[in-house]
């Protein structure tokens, strides 16, 4: 599947929501959508283009806004498609991705702890690589590796 | 009988690493159960931020103490597409070796940790014993055991010692009559097949719906391995077939496995073959001089680069021993990347934990367990 493809594909669905789909070397393409448009996009995509495989989920903090982005592996056209949105940096939110892809829950819970940005309804958002209560989110740029900081861990509740 | 939390970890002979089972139980049934990770975070994606490119295979070894080849191909993939490089074909064919020979090494600690759970410890002293003569040979071209930072970006460090693929050769032919042996300890045990057929279910509809891949995929009857879906690297000039077994068990994912190292030896010897017939260069020359790399050609030029080099992204994704790992380097024009992302197969794997561990029994955990090939490093990053 080819950029164009894709894009020619999720026009109708999304239309206005579509911001549109670059090339990128290796994928069918990196698509780029507003956040709003994000269930809607990801059932259109697993199930009519056969994007079953949700493979990761990652966030990055971009000088303004953050972006988060979704990589889908389709097992009949064996590629990969990149889903992107981007978010305000004040406090940036999108719908969770586990309703579609079940595979999203963990990855949804990491990128919330080290990137800051929400998933809403998302069954089970605790933290999972970071203690309970961390009160930082470490891969933000304005977390600088080189000025300890003094942390405050809670008791684990059990 | 009344429920109750039981913590398997974060030390128990079954976590081989640093994390936590959490299960609840009702007597021996498990009812559901919840891993707690972050023991060994260390931030390694942070860390990268602050690195030059050829810094972060540093990391890399520390991802996955058993598969460091693996993972460092995986981010210098990914960051070769971000800078606009490319390797000599030497330089790939190397790459490959390193991978499958990788790929058996890190089986060979899985056979070995996974069969001395479950009560077997003569097919562990096997499999410790024959992995040592990977590490050998690793040590011959790296110069060390575990944590080898030989992959760079444009290539990779040295060319193989003299005589080296004739040592690899001996230890091919011996891995091959080996095998027979590692299946015969396990296959005719009746203690392994009582404690491993019919366990640890997870059914290809599941495996594709929570993320999984790797051996735990093949063994539930998909056929899918990246090394013939989307080849990287030389794969696509290599003969091989793709394991796969139907069972989608303990015991299906054994074989799969055990059938990945024999096509692997099968990929070395090929990859062997073409390296003694085809001597050249295994690193780029014109490599810019600002990737930390001393031994790129020094001189004004390689200065002016960094401030004109231009933008980029990269997107890798390696057949790991694990499953597929995936890497996302950001290249903003600096001499750091500005964001690295890597996606862990086990991480994937253990988050589908609930669906291969509630209805079974406590003393079914050990085996199941092993049967994923759990790698806290990669894990926690």
């Amino acid at each position: 599947m080819q950029p164009e493809e894709l894009a020619k594909a999720l026009a109708p669905v999304l239309g206005e929501r579509l911001i549109g789909v670059e090339t990128f070397v290796g994928t069918a393409g990196r698509v780029r959508f507003r956040p709003e448009a994000a269930l809607d996009l990801f059932r259109f995509v697993r199930d009519d283009l056969g994007f079953r495989h949700l493979s990761m989920i990652g966030g990055i903090d971009w000088t303004g806004h953050r972006e988060v982005f979704y990589v889908v592996w389709s097992d009949d056209a064996h590629q990969y498609a990149i889903l992107s949105a981007d978010l305000p940096a004040d406090q940036p939110h999108i719908e969770s991705a586990t309703p579609v892809w079940e595979s999203a829950n963990w990855h949804e819970r990491e990128t919330w702890e080290l990137v800051d940005i929400g998933f809403d309804h998302h069954p089970d958002l605790r933290h999972l690589l970071l203690p309970d209560g961390y009160a930082f989110h470490p891969l933000l740029r304005s977390f600088k590796l080189h000025e300890p900081e003094e942390l405050e861990v809670k008791q684990r509740s059990v | 009988m009344s429920e109750m939390w039981l913590n398997m970890g974060p030390q128990h002979p079954m976590t081989h690493g640093l994390w936590n089972l959490r299960v609840k139980i009702d007597g021996e049934m498990i009812l559901d159960c919840d891993p707690e990770m972050g023991y060994l975070h260390r931030g390694i994606e942070k860390i990268s931020e602050d690195r030059h490119y050829n810094e972060v295979i540093t990391l890399m070894d520390r991802c996955c103490y058993v598969a460091g080849l693996s993972w460092e191909h995986l981010y210098i993939l990914s960051a070769e597409q971000a800078l606009h490089l490319s390797p000599p074909e030497r330089g790939d064919y190397i790459r490959t070796m390193c991978d499958e020979f990788q790929r058996i090494g890190s089986h060979l600690m899985w056979y070995a940790a996974f069969v001395q759970d479950i009560g077997l410890m003569t097919p562990f002293l096997y499999g410790m014993r024959d992995r040592d003569l990977i590490l050998d040979l690793f040590q011959s071209y790296t110069g060390a055991r575990m944590t080898y930072e030989y992959l760079r970006v444009g290539g990779v460090r040295n060319d193989l010692p003299p005589g080296f693929t004739d040592q690899a050769r001996g230890v091919l032919d011996w891995l091959d009559k080996k095998f027979v042996d590692y299946d015969r300890l396990c296959l005719g045990s009746t203690i392994f097949r009582q404690r491993c057929d019919g366990l640890g279910v997870l059914s290809a509809r599941d495996c594709v719906a929570t993320g999984v891949t790797g051996p735990m995929l093949r063994s539930a009857g998909l056929k899918r391995d990246l090394r013939k879906d989307r080849p990287y690297s030389v794969y696509s000039q290599l003969d091989f077939d793709v394991a796969v077994a139907d069972g989608a068990d303990v015991t299906a994912r054994y074989l799969v496995r055990m059938e990945e190292m024999r096509q692997s030896v099968r990929i070395l010897r090929q990859v062997l073959d073409w390296l003694d017939r085809h001597p050249g260069p295994v690193l780029a020359d014109r490599l810019p001089r600002w990737l930390g790399a001393p031994y790129a050609p020094q001189g004004r030029e390689g200065y002016l680069l960094k401030r004109n080099y231009p933008k980029g992204l990269g997107f890798s994704s390696v057949e790991e021993p694990h499953g597929e790992a995936q890497a996302y380097v950001v290249n903003e024009g600096g001499e750091h990347p500005y964001r690295v992302k890597f996606r862990s197969p086990v991480f994937a794997n253990l988050s589908a934990a609930r669906h291969y561990l509630v209805g079974y029994h406590v003393a079914d955990i050990p085996p199941i367990m092993g049967s994923v090939d759990v790698c806290v490093g990669e894990v926690d990053r």
